[in-house]
């Protein structure tokens, strides 16, 4: 049932919020514009003030009334308080006769947001699911926002840029919505309606009158004319993701990327968006290093870019994930669009490129699928996944135990973590020197209590890992991701296709495979290297089928494993090297491929899409080819945004895929 | 760094330029202490008498473009003795403001400006250090952010890539909640197309970015500026927005000379 607040009960309604320790923010008036910052009460609100919106252009504007929330919706809302632009993760103490690892911040004060809009209401409860729907729980976030006092107020005058009617997230903030407080403004009053306990609580402690029917009926009239004035614009979500994804190569993306500054704007300003990177911050003088969490945009180069290779080098790349991603894979990774049609991505681009003119563009002229080569791509639909307890951002110092050097780059480190580790053969891990960087390194084993990781020095972290030894500690966040099929292998055949150092996220798998003859029958690994010195793991290898010729032979087979057969290839031979020479894909065509057989393909992407090209040649299906991928990840839990491909998260849904989940995706480049 | 441990030794020098970037270091207040305890401050003329310009240097901080011929093989025997080279500053990685003198013709200054145009001996153009060695990390702006250049040291002490984003600096003005001086004020501001690193110092004051830390990654200037052309600016002024303190800097250049009739 609702009420009738006064403007002074609204000052109290302030008051009380502040003596309950909430720090209350809201709508005020600073540089020009309408920003959400902290209010001393009501006064600081933007009192008889509108904004005016176009593309590229906002202005202020007095009113001819004094409307409290007369006003649409301003730079940035409630998303730089819940998740700041700038966030110290964890402290990693160095010096001292221990290291540790603490939390980095103390808990904010509890927020009061006030005046959040039904738009911004549906941009948070998207974050809801990004932050805290996956396998972790940023805890950081989970804080800030389970204790978020909320009042929201419905939009009775949408700006000419809102289109939150077609995105059906306003104007309205609907009864069931989570809020604990709703107001509508009504001249100099306010309908207010309860939406929880704590704000049934605080509505107990100020003075109200009983609202009429008619204050019901004109907060519904100003609803639906607000509604009617958004009449046309937007766009059709019917069929929208399907849509974009048939047309990844649309001229469209071309001709707006000429437009396009690239400067990352549109996701500063946008309610949803959350990719951050994770950077070390050590300054000389602390005796502490910080892991720090800093808003990132799918425009920046180091967005999307490992060492050795930049997926998605053109702004035309950069533009197609920002809009395929925030209207299209979001809906498979979280079960709704991801834009709330708030307009702010419009008014804010510094050359006012209209998302919503971008994609009726293409709407209007969609290609053929016979346009594009790559084929099409298949969006699941929105996953439920198994939670996993803790901040995992938070690593752990294990201790390094022993360190094996297998080239002359890369070692295979024996870490030994605190507490029971539990993995499946595929997954990888966080690791990371304090002070210098993480990586992710993929799991190569496990010996006794030592989970084995092979390392390959290319960048700062990584040779920083291979120059660790044997006592000393690494930070350790993990493991993650997706796992080998050895379910799925039991009593066929089995075919591992490595490249280089992608025999490591293998070697776990194989040995499970080498060691259970009973369970599978037939093992074949093709291995590839670029030269005899680059052979990962030779002893092994020769240990697990002591036919191959490796050239002079120096070490004894441990053990014969008379149903695995490996075939090893270089790419360019040497003096003593009596074995083939060539990349994998001559050993493949040696070899039959049978179609039934089960494949494992782990290598650099360019080895696995010939890899892969075989198998289709050889007529395997998708559903018998399972892959490795590699992206950009800073923070392995669904939350950084980097390492996205297409509809997945290569860290949470990834990184072994069955071939058919990456129609579409696999081989197209800007991916 | 442990006691007894040899400090990494460094070199600063400079060619054509104000010194100013010099100076970020010495502005290092809070964090000078720290920083003298864990290097060896070999070659520092701004800041101390005691000289060894001949190196060997661990690292060697390069301020200043090339301008004179002297300069060019002084540079040459800096890059010789220095293992790790870091440019810093805009003269150094863009040529700076002196470079505004390449789009002109050399001689007539030197006759306009000097009384003894025969003292003089100066090359046609202001160039960036990589023109002419190799260098290992720039580090943009004018003048450099002191915590950018702290960061640069820590990281090359620590092993590490320094932590400076290669991003717009709309990037920084939005993460430290700036209005935008473009959208909501009308100002011309190179920010979008310009590399961050300045924490958006002049939106902070209500001014349109001058572009002094050059051109970001794939810097767009052809749609802003013709953005800027819709919005009224006449080409003179797109030059001029260009063609200033990193106006020689690849993306910079192309564009005011796209506009220069």
């Amino acid at each position: 049932m609702s009420a009738r607040l006064s403007r002074g009960g609204f000052d109290d309604l302030l008051r009380l919020l502040r003596e309950r320790g909430y720090r209350v923010v809201g709508p005020t008036i600073r540089d020009g514009a309408i920003v959400y910052d902290e209010l001393d009460g009501a006064a600081s609100l933007p009192i008889g003030w509108t904004d005016e919106q176009a593309p590229g252009r906002y202005r202020l504007r007095r009113r001819d009334d004094d409307a409290y929330f007369g006003y649409v919706v301003g730079p940035q809302g409630p998303r730089r308080h819940l998740t700041p632009p700038v966030e110290p993760l964890v402290k990693i103490r160095l010096r001292g006769p221990s290291p540790e690892v603490e939390p980095a911040a103390p808990a904010d004060p509890p927020l009061a947001l006030i005046g959040v809009r039904a738009c911004e209401l549906a941009a948070m409860a998207i974050t809801d699911r990004v932050w805290t729907g996956g396998p972790f729980v940023d805890p950081r976030y989970a804080d800030r926002r389970g204790r978020a006092f909320v009042v929201a107020v419905d939009c009775l005058e949408p700006g000419a840029l809102c289109f939150c009617a077609a995105t059906r997230t306003g104007p309205e903030v609907a009864d069931g919505a989570d809020f604990d407080l709703r107001l509508t403004e009504q001249g100099g009053a306010f309908l207010l309606e309860v939406g929880s306990a704590r704000g049934q609580e605080l509505a107990d402690a100020v003075e109200l009158e009983v609202a009429s029917a008619d204050d019901e009926r004109a907060r519904r009239r100003g609803l639906r004319a607000a509604e009617a004035a958004m009449r046309g614009r937007g766009f059709d979500l019917e069929g929208l993701p399907q849509t974009l994804f048939a047309n990844l190569e649309h001229p469209r993306w071309q001709e707006v990327a000429e437009r396009c500054l690239s400067c990352g704007s549109c996701t500063q300003v946008c309610p949803t968006c959350f990719c951050h990177r994770v950077e070390e911050r050590a300054p000389l003088d602390a005796d502490a290093a910080e892991r720090v969490r800093y808003w990132d945009s799918c425009f920046t180069d180091e967005h999307s870019r490992i060492h050795g290779a930049q997926f998605r080098p053109q702004t035309r790349e950069r533009y197609r994930q920002w809009l395929t991603h925030k209207l299209g894979s979001w809906v498979s990774q979280f079960g709704s669009s991801g834009c709330v049609g708030c307009g702010r991505c419009v008014a804010w681009c510094p050359v006012g490129i209209d998302l919503t003119a971008e994609v009726r563009a293409i709407q209007a002229s969609p290609r053929p699928p016979a346009d594009d080569a790559c084929g099409e791509v298949e969006l699941p639909a929105a996953r439920t996944y198994a939670k996993v307890a803790g901040d995992p951002m938070r690593p752990q110092l294990a201790a390094v135990t022993a360190v094996t050097r297998e080239l002359g780059d890369t070692v295979t480190l024996h870490v030994e973590p605190a507490g029971p580790f539990r993995h499946l053969p595929g997954q990888f891990c966080m690791l990371s020197i304090p002070e210098v960087g993480e990586v992710p390194i993929s799991i190569s084993g496990q010996e006794g209590a030592a989970i084995l990781h092979t390392v390959r020095a290319v960048g700062a972290a990584s040779r920083a890992l291979t120059e660790l030894r044997p006592g000393d500690r690494v930070g350790l966040r993990g493991p993650f991701g997706s796992a080998w099929p050895l379910d799925q292998a039991k009593g066929r055949n089995v075919v591992a296709v490595a490249g280089g150092l992608g025999l490591a996220p293998l070697r776990g798998a194989l040995r499970e495979l080498v060691a259970r003859p009973e369970d599978y029958p037939s093992v074949r690994l093709l291995y590839g290297a670029r030269s005899p010195e680059d052979i990962l793991y030779g002893p092994e290898l020769l240990s697990w089928d002591r036919s191959i010729r490796f050239g002079p032979e120096t070490v004894a087979p441990a053990a014969r494993a008379g149903h695995v057969k490996v075939h090893v290839t270089v790419d360019r031979g040497a003096p003593g090297w009596t074995g083939h020479v060539g990349v994998v894909t001559t050993l493949m065509r040696r070899k039959p491929m049978t179609p039934h057989a089960l494949y494992m393909v782990c290598g650099p992407e360019v080895m696995m899409r010939f890899v892969l090209a075989e198998l289709a040649r050889a007529g395997v299906p998708a559903e018998n080819i399972w892959l490795s991928m590699e992206r950009n990840m800073k923070c392995a839990a669904g939350l950084c945004g980097r390492c996205q491909y297409g509809p997945y998260f290569i860290c949470k849904d990834g990184p072994v895929f069955r071939r058919d989940q990456l129609a579409g995706i696999f081989g197209r480049e800007g991916f | 760094m442990g006691a007894g441990e040899a400090r990494p030794r460094i070199g600063v020098f400079k060619l054509a330029s104000c010194d100013g970037c010099q100076l970020s270091l010495l502005d290092l207040e809070d964090e000078l202490l720290a920083l003298l305890g864990a290097i060896d401050i070999v070659h520092f003329p701004e800041a101390s008498s005691a000289m060894n310009p001949r190196g060997p240097f661990d690292l060697t901080l390069v301020e200043g473009s090339v301008s004179t011929p002297a300069q060019l093989e002084e540079l040459r025997a800096i890059r010789a003795t220095s293992t790790v080279l870091v440019t810093i500053g805009a003269c150094a990685t863009a040529g700076g403001v002196q470079a505004l003198r390449n789009f002109a013709d050399h001689e007539e200054f030197i006759r306009a400006v000097y009384a003894r145009p025969d003292y003089i001996d100066s090359l046609a153009t202001s160039t960036p250090v990589a023109e002419h060695v190799a260098v290992d990390y720039e580090l943009r702006g004018c003048p450099i952010a002191k915590a950018q250049l702290l960061e640069v040291i820590s990281a090359f002490l620590a092993g590490r890539r320094p932590d400076v984003a290669d991003e717009s600096v709309c990037m920084e003005c939005k993460r430290a909640g700036q209005v935008c001086v473009a959208v909501a004020h009308g100002q011309a501001c190179l920010g979008p197309v310009t590399h961050a690193g300045c924490g958006a110092l002049c939106p902070r004051f209500a001014r349109g970015c001058f572009g002094c830390f050059g051109p970001k990654e794939r810097a767009n200037t052809r749609a802003l500026a013709d953005h800027l052309v819709a919005s009224g600016a006449d080409r003179p002024q797109i030059v001029r927005a260009f063609r200033l303190i990193t106006g020689w800097a690849a993306a910079f250049r192309a564009e005011s000379e796209r506009h220069d009739d």
